[in-house]
This record gives C-alpha cells, structure tokens and sequence, in this order.
C-alpha cells in the first residue's frame, strides 16, 4: 500500500518537475543570445532570409506565444521539430538515447564491483595501509580531470597501442563492449573513489552500531554479522549515491562523449546548444529530468527492497 | 590496413568478445570534419559543412576541373552568350536523377529560380544581376540578365547551384530533402544521421561516365573536438581529416601512412572593426590599430608560419588580387601619432573571441598590441551564436574572423567583404564608401580583364588604407589524408574531389 503511495507521489512530483523544468530551460534558451536562423542560413544569408526562416518556424511571435504554442503542443505529446534538420526531436533523442545509456550501464557495471571490493578493504582496518593506499589513489582518481584522462586513454591504449578503439558505439553488442570499454573506464575512474568514500564511511559507522553489537551479543559469528547486518545496512546511502550519479551520467556525459565521438545524449545536446536548436534543447533537458525522476523513484524502490523499516 | 586489423583483434581478444568484425571489410572512405551537414537543400544553407555536401549530391550546369581549375560543361552540353552579354542559352546533355528521371529544362529553371527568388534562399546573390529564366524546350534553358556580367558563367558554378527535381521538391516540399532527396550529383544519401554522419553511395544514374571512380561508399562524419580527429586518424579509423589545428600539424607530418597537406585556398582570416560606435567609427583610430598589428610576426605565431601574412583586404589567391600592394606595415610610431590625432586613446575596445584555439590566440594577440600603443582593449568570449548575434548589429569593436570565396573571381567578394549597399554591411563592419560601391558595379560590367583589374586594384588599394578590415594572414586548408587514397583533394572552393578518388588495395 506504502509502496504504491511512495509511487503516486513521485508521479506527481515528475509532473511539478517537469513544468518547472519546462518553463526555464524555454526561457534560457530564448533570452540566450544567437539566431538559430543565422546558424542555420550561415553567414552569407541577408536580414530578408533570416526574417523568412524565423516567421516559418514562428520564432518572430512574441515569447509568450511561443511559449504557449511550445506548452501545448507538449501537452499534446509533440515536443517539436529540430530547427536544424527538419527532423522530430523525439526521433533524434531516441536514436541518440541508446550509445548513452548503453554507456551508463557500462560505467556501472564497471564501478561496483571494484568499489565493493575497495570499501570493504579500507573499513577493514580504518587507518590501516590498505585504507591510506586506497585513498591516496582515489584522490589522484579524483582530481584528474575527466578530459584530460579521456585524451591520454586515447592516446595510449588506442593510437600508440592501437588495444581500443578511439571513436564510435560500433554495432552490435559485443561491438559496443568494445567501443565503448574506454569511455566507459575513464569515467569509472572519476565514479569508483566518490562511491568507495561513501560506502567505506557507512561501513564503519554501521560496525558500532547498536544493532551490531546486539548481533555479537546473541553469538553471530563476524562473518555472519558482517554480511547480514553490517553490509546491508551500509550500502543504503551508497545506492543514493549511485542513483545521482546515474541520472548525472545520463544527462552529463557530454565531456566523455565528445572525446571519443560516442553519439551519444552528450553530443547531441552539445550540437543542440551550438546551434541554438531550441526544441532539442527543450526535449532533452525534459529527458533529462524524466530519468533523474524515473531513477531516484528505482533507488526508493530498491531500497524499500532492501531496508523493511523504509516501507513502514 | 592489415596492421589496424591485427590491432582490432588484439583489443577484442583482450576483452573476450571474440574477433569483432573488422571495420575496413566493407569499402568506406571516412572523412571527419568539424563542420556539420544541417540541411541536404542546397539553397537553404550556405555554412560550412553543408558547402561541401552540395557538392556530392548536386550536379551544376558548369564544373570546375579539380586538376587544372577551369571552367568546363556540367549539366550544360554547351552555352552560346550574345553579343549584348545579355543572353546566355544553355544546351542541356541528357542526363538523369539518382531515380532515373530525366533531369529537363524544367529542373533547371525551377532551381535557380528558387535560389534567386525564395525568401528561403540563403544566397542570392550569385544570381543578383539575373533577369528572367526559361525552359526553350526540354533541353535548353535561356537566361537574360539585367546588365552585362563579367563572372556570370562562373558564379553558375557555386555550391548552392545544384539542379534539384522539381518534381520531387512540388511533391514532398520540404520532406524531399530530410530523406533520400533526389540528387543529380555523383552520390546519393543511403543514411543521414543528423548530429553525427551523412553516409552517401554512388548514385548509379550520375551523368559522368565511369565516375565516381571507386564504389566505395562514403561517410562524412561530425567531430567536433580536434584532438578526437586526430586520434581518429592516427589510428588508421578515419581516412581524411579536415580543419587540422596548426599546433597539430608536425606532429601528423611524422606519421608514414598519412599525407598531412596544406592546399590552396581563398581564406583570409582579418579582423573586423565595427564602425558603429566609437573607436573604430573614427579612420583614423581604425588606421592606428592597423598600424599597431605586426602580422607577420602574428601569422607565425599563431599558424606556425604555415601561412602568408596578408597584405590587402581580400584573399590572396583570387583573380586580380595585387601581389605588389605593400599592404600597411607595424609601425607602433605611427600608430600612437594616429591614435593622439584620432581623440580616441584611452578608449575601450571590446575584442570577441570564440573558443577555438586560433581565435583565441588572435585576440590575445591583438589585445596585447593595442594595450601597447593606448587602447584600452578586453576580449569578451562568446560562442558562435552569441558571435554571429553581436557582430550583425555591430555590437562589438574588433572580431578576428575568417572568411573565404566561393570563386577565384573576386565579385562575390568584393560584395561580402568591403561593399555597404550590397547587403552584407561590408561583413557586419558598418563599412561604407560609396566610392568603392560603384567600383564594385563596374567591376562587374567590364569584360575587359586588363581593366577589371585595375577596377578591384583600385578597391583593394582604398578599403585596406581606409582599413575596412584589418588583414591578418592568408591560410591554407590544413587536411590530412590517409596514404591509401589517392586523387582525393579539398579544392578553393571547399569541394572534395570524392568522384575522382579510388582506394588502393
């Protein structure tokens, strides 16, 4: 009955968010300054042509027009024509939408094991060598930038050593392991000590607990307390984490993108904004807020899942 | 190519998929540039990117020969040109579309009507001094001008004037150039992704013979960062690389199975000066800074001496460009007495920069001699859209920039660059001599060469001492090719010779 009310009221939420979401990315991109009509013509079109392209495509009507016209047609479900290539967004987005999420899974596929593994070796022995060392690289995993790492990773494992290759999605599965494997590691890198410090951190707070020391006073074994009262409980914070980071990959692998050409949301976007592609712009941010929604309500879920006391 | 295909194992193995399918089974011939296809209509766009894609899908009624530069028959068999100058009568070949349609009179009429008359047009102005246009018959087509034209046949053969079916385009509208558009030019559209690749194949109907020379197919893709160009290449996964960064240059030279070229071109890369406001609105505040700017030592600072520092206000390699013209020297001397003459020291100047490494180094460049004779100059970043935003209404003072000419002949830009009432405000500088715009109209009407030069050497002469713009330096396109193509070039007009090019085994 929780359950579904917890889902009711996200649903309801997505609606608020979206709105929001909605109002202001069509105000930024408006009152941004750039012609999509000049970009379009190029530079040698005259001020004739340039008001001829914006009446088509109705962006001479005052902004609040506009904005209603946008409004409902979103309504209706439409969310617009590309002004570049005279293509539906949804289409576009759609096409772009798999490279990106293929991505994402990839990127965690890679992160949580190394992360599990890492965390529970640091809390361990909290201060020990082990945890020094694991931080210490975390925090050079952390501060190179995700660019820079990407050009190197580029450069050695694909031009110099020729292992990876450095641009593309690649078809079909396996393909896509491929291509993507860098990308995809490059940007583990950058997620793996965020998710360790989390998980490492919750792991020891939770082995002083309460409940854990009630464990060892009913006879479980530390194995046992470890794994059935300790782990579970620690990863909770963690699994939020990972959901941020998530939604922040869908929408905010744009750097990773455009180094290894992966046509992805990324680089859609990006193209989108250099070209003032306004209803791109418009649907992806929408997209964008879509998955954060759509992934924080999967964490809640799992969580549920997870920890009983949340369902109550 | 065996070498990348060993690579590809190794790398797949490594991962344990098993052998994944070698990119080079299939014959492609990959080009990547920064500049993007938006629009498959060749009248609709006249940016770069979609430039060069015209050229692949739209057939002209002239061509240039990419080896020698001439002029020679395109869609027109032959053309007759009256006394008068007044009259050109084209004699159509037979000809068809990649559907097979013939390619009639009727075509040829509706699309350069089309771009002299839509309000869609993106450039008219190659067609400015027609007058009407007619089908005689299915093969012929008559055009009268208003007045003599000197660059008429080779403006006939620019970019935008490709012959699209009218049929087609009545049918579908604007459909008929999102998906599979009707081409007459050597390829056809198999698949356009638009943000990340045009894929084009032969198109089996094309009118010349035995051309394109290779049945590979072709993929025009969209990369926008130059260090993943370069990657790209380097790895063996693209075959030519266009716009290559000048920092990039001697690293691609050293590379045995890529040819790193720099081709002729007409780019001229100058700053612009809006004469809008204060200080440029002054000549003799816009003649300090000009004398302000050693550009001999800015062309090699910034292209690493691969190109021409540049002398006049137009493109170096254009017809009747003067070689001799001693161009303005750095004189900072002379520069700091102007500037006191002008009443404009101290004065702030708002230097646009986009983000591009060249761009940038212009501006910093630019800044740092200006502060040095008592400007008071700040460069303001801004993107492409934000640019283009601010120099139209002349919002800005200084902008370095490139630009270049669709023909060797210097007409179009001559109207582009340094004419007020030809529509382009002289490039967004607000520049206006009503002198030189009369220049520009009979320099047009003259069909003398001898004194058509010495017409656009008299324009060169007063707009680059009136400082219109500040000329910079003349640069070549910088393009890397892969070793296993061969006659595969970017011509002055920004055209790849796709057609003639054939893949060595």
């Amino acid at each position: 009955m929780n359950l579904l009310s917890t889902v009711a009221r996200r649903l309801l939420q997505l609606v608020g968010v979206m709105a929001g979401v909605a109002v202001v990315t069509f105000l930024l991109t408006r009152l941004a300054p750039g012609d999509p009509a000049r970009l379009l013509a190029g530079e040698r079109a005259s001020a004739e042509t340039i008001a001829a392209i914006r009446h088509q495509y109705g962006l001479d009507l005052p902004l609040w027009q506009q904005f209603f016209v946008y409004i409902e047609n979103l309504l209706g479900g439409d969310i617009g024509r590309s002004l570049r290539f005279q293509q539906p967004v949804a289409e576009l987005i759609v096409r772009f939408m798999w490279p990106t999420l293929f991505l994402t899974g990839y990127v965690v596929c890679l992160a949580v094991p190394p992360t599990v593994i890492l965390a529970i070796a640091s809390a361990r022995r909290p201060g020990g060598l082990a945890d020094q060392a694991i931080r210490m690289i975390g925090i050079v995993g952390l501060a190179i930038p995700v660019f820079w790492l990407g050009i190197m990773m580029s450069r050695l494992f694909g031009v110099t050593l020729g292992w990876f290759p450095v641009s593309g999605y690649g078809t079909g599965f396996a393909d896509h392991l491929y291509h993507l494997f860098l990308p995809a590691l490059s940007t583990a890198i950058w997620v793996v000590p965020v998710l360790t410090q989390s998980l490492r951190a919750a792991l020891i707070d939770r082995s002083g607990a309460d409940f854990v020391t009630a464990a060892r006073a009913q006879g479980a074994s530390e194995r046992e307390i470890f794994w059935k009262t300790v782990l579970p409980n620690a990863v909770l914070p963690t699994l939020n984490l990972l959901g941020v980071m998530v939604a922040f990959l869908i929408g905010g692998a744009i750097i990773v993108e455009t180094v290894y050409a992966v046509p992805g949301l990324g680089s859609l976007m990006i193209g989108a904004l250099l070209g003032r592609d306004y209803y791109v712009v418009q649907g992806l941010t929408l997209v964008f807020a879509f998955a954060t929604v759509l992934v924080t309500l999967a964490v809640d879920l799992l969580t549920a899942l997870i920890d009983p006391r949340v369902r109550l | 190519m065996m070498n990348s295909i060993g690579r590809l194992r190794f790398g797949a193995a490594l991962l344990g998929i098993g052998a994944a399918s070698p990119a080079w089974a299939a014959d492609v011939i990959r080009i990547v540039s920064p500049y993007q296809t938006t629009t498959l209509d060749p009248m609709r766009s006249a940016a770069a990117g979609n430039i060069e894609t015209y050229g692949q899908l739209y057939s002209r009624l002239l061509r240039r020969n990419a080896e020698t530069g001439a002029l020679e028959p395109g869609l027109a068999e032959k053309w007759d040109i009256s006394a008068d100058g007044l009259t050109y009568t084209f004699h159509l070949r037979e000809a068809q579309f990649s559907d097979g349609s013939p390619i009639t009179a009727d075509d040829v009429v509706f699309s350069l009507e089309r771009i002299h008359s839509d309000k869609k047009s993106a450039y008219p102005a190659p067609l400015g001094a027609l007058d009407t246009i007619s089908a005689a018959d299915a093969r012929t087509v008559v055009v009268k001008l208003k007045s003599p034209f000197a660059p008429f046949l080779g403006n006939l053969e620019i970019w935008n004037m490709g012959i699209v079916s009218k049929a087609d385009v009545d049918k579908r509208g604007e459909d008929a150039f999102v998906k599979a558009p009707l081409t007459s030019g050597p390829y056809a559209v198999k698949e356009w992704k638009p943000n990340e690749k045009l894929v084009l194949e032969p198109n089996g109907h094309y009118w010349r013979q035995g051309y394109p020379k290779s049945d590979a197919t072709v993929e025009l893709m969209e990369i926008a960062s130059p260090e993943t160009r370069q990657a790209m290449i380097t790895a063996g996964e693209v075959d030519v690389m266009r716009a290559v960064p000048w920092a990039q240059i001697d690293a691609l030279k050293k590379i045995d199975t890529i040819d790193m070229r720099l081709e002729p071109s007409t780019t001229i890369y100058m700053t612009l000066l809006s004469e809008k406001r204060e200080p440029f609105s002054n000549m003799k505040a816009r003649q300090a800074a000009a004398y302000a700017i050693d550009n001999k030592a800015m062309t090699k600072a910034v292209t690493r001496g691969y190109a021409t520092p540049a002398n006049t206000t137009l493109p170096g390699s254009i017809e009747f460009h003067d070689n001799d013209y001693p161009g303005i020297p750095y004189d900072p001397a002379k520069a700091k007495e102007l500037l006191a003459e002008s009443g404009m020291a101290g004065k702030e100047v708002k230097i646009l920069a986009t983000a591009d490494a060249a761009a940038q180094q212009m501006a910093l460049l630019l800044q740092a001699q200006w502060q040095a004779i008592g400007f008071k100059p700040v460069i303001v970043n801004v993107d492409g859209g934000a640019w283009w935003d601010a120099t139209g209404k002349g919002d800005y003072d200084a902008a370095a920039n490139w630009w270049y000419n669709e023909t060797p002949d210097p007409d179009l830009a001559v109207r582009w660059a340094v004419c007020g009432s030809c529509g382009s405000n002289s490039y967004n500088t607000f520049y206006e001599n009503p002198k030189v715009d009369e220049l520009v109209e009979q320099g047009t009407k003259e069909a003398d060469p001898a004194k058509r030069a010495a017409i656009y050497k008299e324009i060169q002469k007063i707009t680059t001492e009136e400082v219109a713009q500040i000329p910079l330096y003349y640069a070549p396109n910088a393009v890397a090719y892969s070793k296993r193509l061969q006659g595969i070039k970017l011509t002055p007009s920004l055209q790849w010779t796709l057609e003639d090019t054939t893949i060595a085994k």
